[in-house]
């Protein structure tokens, strides 16, 4: 093994690297729409749609990413063939922000759900007594105290995604990790160890700034803000 | 759906489950003890190592699965062979199962991440405690084994169970470095005829039976373990 040239691969590894952050993001910010949706679910009065809300998070919670993303990329062109859609056109991209905004959806929608809960109760009867809708008070008054609540839970979802975002490879697309293994069999897999580790290095550079910007937010935001949770 | 298919792959694919217990089960053994313990040396913050495991730690939970999976399997081999020439014999290294450097990645993992979930267990527990332990004469030993460590584990369970149902679900990776566990069978019975949607329908049902039964026992430990909380919580 020949530790010293590890950094000579990271800048043909970065080149895929847009790809990855293109994963990361479109799958982020699907998994908050669908984990949005899910969580109103949840928390709805009508139990039958409360049941399947907390259904599909317990699904998508017990599943592996992998086994989702096989389920998606090889078993659904068969059945939707079967009814006569043809799903050849799609991209393997598409299928793994699909499979990562379906996975990471249930943990969205449970920070959601928390968070919001977390918002004292009185301060919507507050807000009810000084005559605002619940659109209204939930806009000014329980969001802005719910969202200070979840960023530590949001900056650790994201983290966890953007470590799953490895996965794409199984499919065939060429992100951080595809580059990877295509460097590595380049060179007839001579080279596939520091290949590897300087992967995991990148990786783990990434998880370290995400974890301060994180951090950060949480600082900028809750300076200055009352904590309102329940206790 | 090919149902003679599903009939005659599930008793298959079931029997490839003891394969996945053997790695979740073996990884959390050795992994949480190695937790255990990195989390007690960093609250003792004993300097140089203390610093040395955190990076480890960061490390760990910086790379992605798959990424420390590859790592394992292809340095592992280069290790061990390199270690039987220093002690002075030739290791014929393609005879190590490849579950065992699958079962090393995971340990690894599981031994960072742990070792977080222990640390704020442990210092979940008030400090006033190991005063009050010390004060009726226990050595440090003693008060540790005695009242921190079984008050600090009541706390950590809820999140274990979460990190346990997680290492199963992460077991699917070994896959990729040719441990035929539950997925790689069923991949490899899917192939010849196609059957994918079949094959991961049934890994998929066996997974979340699995998730469903582990964070049960998981709940009822948690309840069973709450008369040591809610006193430690400061």
């Amino acid at each position: 093994m020949n530790l010293a040239a590890i950094p000579s691969y990271f800048p043909k590894l970065m080149t895929a690297f847009p790809v990855t952050i293109r994963i990361t993001v479109e799958s982020v910010i699907f998994s908050l729409l669908i984990g949005a949706l899910v969580s109103v679910g949840s928390l709805s009065k009508n139990k039958a749609i409360a049941g399947i809300a907390k259904g599909y998070i317990a699904f998508m919670r017990g599943i592996p990413t992998l086994i989702l993303i096989f389920l998606l990329y090889l078993g659904l062109p068969q059945v939707m063939k079967r009814i006569g859609i043809n799903m050849q056109g799609i991209s393997t991209i598409t299928y793994i922000i699909a499979t990562l905004s379906l996975s990471t959806s249930a943990n969205m929608a449970e920070m959601m759900r928390a968070s919001y809960l977390a918002v004292n109760k009185g301060q919507l009867e507050a807000a009810y007594s000084v005559g605002m809708t619940f659109r209204t008070a939930f806009r000014r008054i329980i969001f802005p105290q719910a969202f200070g609540i979840a960023i530590p839970t949001l900056g650790n979802n994201i983290i966890m995604m953007f470590k799953e975002t490895s996965l794409a490879f199984t499919v065939g697309v060429i992100d951080l990790l595809g580059k990877g293994r295509a460097i590595s069999s380049a060179s007839y897999g001579s080279n596939r160890l520091e290949v590897y580790i300087a992967c995991g290095i990148i990786f783990w550079l990434c998880v370290l700034i995400l974890e301060r910007v994180t951090k950060f937010t949480e600082n900028i935001y809750t300076r200055g803000r009352k904590q309102a949770t329940a206790k | 759906m090919d149902f003679p298919f599903m009939l005659q792959a599930l008793p298959e694919i079931i029997k490839a489950i003891p394969v996945t217990f053997f790695m979740a089960v073996a990884a959390t053994a050795v992994g949480w003890i190695l937790g255990l313990f990195i989390a007690l040396i960093r609250r003792a913050k004993t300097p140089g190592i203390s610093q040395v495991l955190a990076v480890f730690v960061s490390f760990m939970r910086g790379v992605p699965l798959v990424i420390l999976l590859y790592i394992a399997y292809y340095a592992l081999p280069t290790m061990i062979y390199s270690y039987g020439l220093s002690i002075g014999r030739e290791i014929d290294v393609s005879g190590v199962p490849a579950i065992l450097y699958a079962i090393t990645a995971l340990v690894l993992d599981q031994a960072a991440y742990s070792s977080e979930i222990f640390r704020s267990a442990l210092g979940s527990v008030d400090e006033g405690q190991l005063e009050a332990a010390y004060s009726v004469g226990m050595t440090k030993t003693q008060a540790m084994i005695r009242i921190i460590l079984p008050q600090a584990f009541a706390v950590a369970v809820p999140n274990l169970g979460g990190l346990f149902v997680g290492l199963v679900k992460g077991t699917s990776l070994a896959y990729y470095v040719g441990v035929y566990e539950i997925t790689a069978t069923a991949q490899l019975l899917a192939l010849p005829k196609l059957n994918y949607i079949e094959a991961y329908i049934m890994t998929t049902v066996i997974y979340e039976v699995i998730s469903i039964i582990f964070n049960k026992v998981f709940n009822v430990a948690e309840n069973s373990l709450k008369r040591f909380r809610g006193v430690a919580t400061a």
